[in-house]
């Protein structure tokens, strides 16, 4: 998909039309611009494509002009709030950035040259240098190379990075690439909300590395290892500092003050669907979908030996037409797939193969037996517990769909072999590797929460999924499932209520 | 079709028949993964070994097979029926990964046969949450064992993760003066099934670094010496579950409370 002035107008006729019904509806400003004079309530709605999100926050209304998640605090004019806007769910929708660049002409600091373009090098006022943020939600991350340190040990990798393919620039030359100490990969801002789940730590151990979990060398907390793609970081002090230096161009370090504001803020999120469009109210009839849950519960609980994932939709499994009359047939049959949809995920078996993270190095087997809850586990949220560190291969020949707009990079091994793809890898985004150095961690990329989806699509780290359909059809195809019809569809509205 | 297996496994070579209860057998071979369908982690796995013919289920190992790889197979004969798996059943066992060796990924269809439901049974560990029990003095000098797959130093999930889970709460209770840590390797050459084994010199390191890192995130307090013994010789700590060769592959934290 490239972007051209023909989309480019389709979706100014999409925005318009998507402004006139939310403001017909009394629905707020949608786009949160740094500075502004708003607040910021106890409870928020927005509209999207499957219903209403509802982010509440807990504590009084917020003032936010001059918070330092909303105030631009650097030279680019953005601010956290830029990639992470409420109704998006806290993250960033490729829709609202092209809806960005209709409204500004792409003047809006999201479109930052340094990461809100494909590279700055590109010229910055035509749209097709801003492809990959326009069409697929990326943001450019650049990465030091060779890494040297990770957690409390020196780093020394046991792989050799080459460029293949560098569409944009930024890969190769006499300023980047790896040659030059600086790797551009391109990723989805992950949603800041619901934070304390994220955070949460649910055994000592991480079966993913085969260690203890490491400690925040600040609080002697263990850390969840689940805040950022690649792990470069496990704390939100570490993911502020590092995003104040790229992503806001900052060139002094963020000050203790404003790195706790900004925690509070964020801890106070709680984003999920709370109706939707075919449905209805997802808390009602048994159910308990939307955020309330969410901030009222105790984060980090296994769903195999607690509520098992998404039982927030049990209830519905029981619906009929005698004992719910007050739903209309399209919403009966509509809640009847939401709780099927939950048996799927949980119950629906296949085997996994040649996943790094899964596979191997821990001992499940290659193959094993399991369903999406063997990763997404924890209870009401479908984050890993453990920290999600795995290789789905969206990033990863000969699993990834092709895209010629990102980078190629050839790993080559010069230890053990990757276990599954051998001493030489072909990959977009070599995720954690860039962190530990190490070949059998290329491709792993940390797994998402799964709430507030309906509203933050594309999908995956690399947005290869434009919609929820393709998210089961990218499963399908890398694990062969067998997926029937009504199991996708089921999946599909699952996903659509969380 | 599960009778007529039935059948033929009751005309499977002398050897395979002759093996005694509690016997223990150990062979390289390609693993075949049988498809069956009890659940999540119900797949089987099975392996021939070469010297008999006999194919055995191995299905209980705590680090199960790669389909792409040989693995060197430790095990033990058990009476149990081969029900689940269509197998006579090693247990206990191991089947350390060689991924030096490539195999031709096997499945074979579940012919009938159920596999086994996951149990969370054994050696796991409870959530964060749950608080562990303090274990009861008098304190002495006292060591505990961690065991690995053949030639890593990865600390095994629902194994390892138990075995320091327990040395550690009773460490954060007795409070030793320090700890020593030593990595062994089993570095004698054997031979098994025509294959020459031996562990690499380095393991040693690497499983004493990986215990004395886990150690000291979970008891930052806590002062840790670590040290390396090459040509591991078998023990009999129950742990080891009686096969020799896991007990040489092994970590072992000493807590010593004097000088």
């Amino acid at each position: 998909m490239t972007t051209s002035p023909s989309r480019i107008a389709l979706f100014a006729s999409v925005v318009a039309l998507t402004a006139a019904v939310a403001q017909a509806q009394g629905e707020p400003d949608r786009w949160w611009s740094p500075g502004e004079d708003r607040v910021f309530p106890t409870q928020l709605e927005y509209e999207n494509e499957h219903g209403t999100l509802r982010i509440l926050r807990t504590g009084d209304p917020l003032e936010v002009q001059d918070h330092p998640f909303f105030r631009p605090l650097g030279p680019s004019g953005r601010a956290c709030v830029t990639c992470h806007q409420p109704a998006d769910s806290m993250s960033l929708a490729a829709e609202t950035a092209r809806e960005r660049w209709e409204v500004t002409g792409g003047s809006d600091p999201l479109f930052a040259a340094y990461d809100g373009s494909n590279c700055p090098l590109l010229p910055q006022d035509d749209p097709a240098s801003h492809s990959l943020l326009l069409d697929h939600g990326l943001i450019r991350i650049e990465r030091p190379w060779p890494v040297t340190r990770w957690h409390e040990s020196e780093v020394e990798p046991d792989f050799t990075i080459e460029v293949v393919r560098d569409p944009n620039g930024c890969n190769s030359g006499p300023t980047y690439g790896p040659e030059n100490g600086r790797i551009s990969v391109y990723r989805r801002p992950r949603p800041v909300a619901n934070v304390k789940y994220l955070l949460a730590v649910g055994f000592p151990f991480d079966p993913k590395q085969g260690l203890a979990l490491p400690r925040d060398p600040r609080t002697g907390d263990l850390l969840s290892g689940n805040l950022m793609a690649d792990g470069r970081v496990s704390t939100l002090r570490g993911q502020m500092t590092d995003a104040g230096r790229t992503h806001l161009e900052l060139l002094r370090e963020l000050s203790d003050a404003e790195i706790d504001e900004i925690t509070r803020f964020e801890k106070e999120l709680f984003v999920a669907q709370q109706s939707s469009r075919t449905g209805g109210a997802l808390d009602t009839l048994g159910a308990t979908g939307g955020p309330a849950r969410l901030r009222d519960s105790e984060p980090g609980a296994l769903g195999s030996i607690g509520e098992p994932v998404w039982s927030e939709f049990a209830a519905w499994e029981n619906l009929t037409a005698q004992n719910a009359p007050e739903l209309s047939a399209e919403e009966l049959a509509f809640r009847q797939s939401v709780a099927r949809g939950a048996r799927v995920f949980r119950e629906k078996m296949f085997l996994i193969t040649d996943s790094a993270g899964i596979n191997s190095p821990m001992g499940f087997g290659n193959p094993v037996r399991n369903s999406c809850v063997f990763c997404h586990n924890m209870t009401q949220m479908g984050n890993d517990v453990a920290p999600g560190q795995v290789d789905l291969g969206t990033t990863t020949l000969p699993f990834a769909d092709p895209n010629p707009e990102l980078p190629m990079f050839r790993i080559t091994c010069h230890g053990d072999p990757h276990p599954h793809y051998g001493r030489e890898i072909l990959t977009t985004d070599p995720g954690f590797a860039l962190t530990t150095g190490r070949c059998a961690d290329v491709g792993k990329i940390t797994l998402q929460s799964l709430r507030g989806l309906p509203a933050r699509a594309p999908y995956f780290s690399n947005g290869l999924a434009a919609d929820l359909e393709e998210v089961v059809d990218y499963y399908e195809r890398r694990y062969n499932i067998g997926y029937t019809q009504q199991e996708r569809q089921d999946l599909v509205n699952l996903m659509s209520v969380l | 079709m599960k009778n007529l297996i039935a059948f033929f496994a009751l005309a499977l070579p002398v050897s395979a028949v002759q093996a005694q209860e509690g016997q223990l057998v150990t062979f390289v071979t390609c693993p075949i993964y049988r498809d069956t369908d009890f659940g999540r982690k119900s797949g089987c796995w099975l392996a021939e070994d070469p010297n008999t013919g006999q194919r055995w289920d191995v299905t209980l190992s705590p680090y199960k097979p790669d389909w792409n790889y040989a693995v060197l197979v430790e095990g033990r004969v058990s009476d149990a029926a081969p029900d689940a798996c269509g197998a006579p059943v090693l247990d206990t066992v191991r089947t350390s990964r060689l991924y030096d060796t490539p195999c031709p990924a096997h499945m074979l269809p579940a012919e009938g046969y159920p596999g086994r439901e996951y149990k969370l049974q054994g050696r796991y560990i409870n959530p964060i949450a749950v608080p562990r029990d303090v274990p009861p003095g008098p304190y002495e000098e006292r060591v505990f064992t961690l065991y690995f797959e053949f030639n890593q130093d990865f600390l095994v999930y629902q194994y390892d993760d138990y075995l320091m889970d327990k040395a550690a709460t009773w460490l954060a209770a007795a409070q030793p003066r320090k700890v020593v840590v030593t990595g062994y390797a089993a570095t004698d050459e054997r031979e098994v099934t025509g294959h020459v084994l031996s562990e690499e010199a380095s393991i040693a390191q690497g499983r004493a670094d990986a215990v004395a890192l886990s150690l000291s995130r979970l008891l930052p307090e806590l002062e840790i010496e670590v040290r390396t013994q090459l040509g591991a010789q078998t023990t009999d700590d129950p742990d080891a579950d009686n096969i020799p060769g896991q007990s040489q592959r092994r970590a072992e934290i000493r807590a010593l409370f004097h000088d």
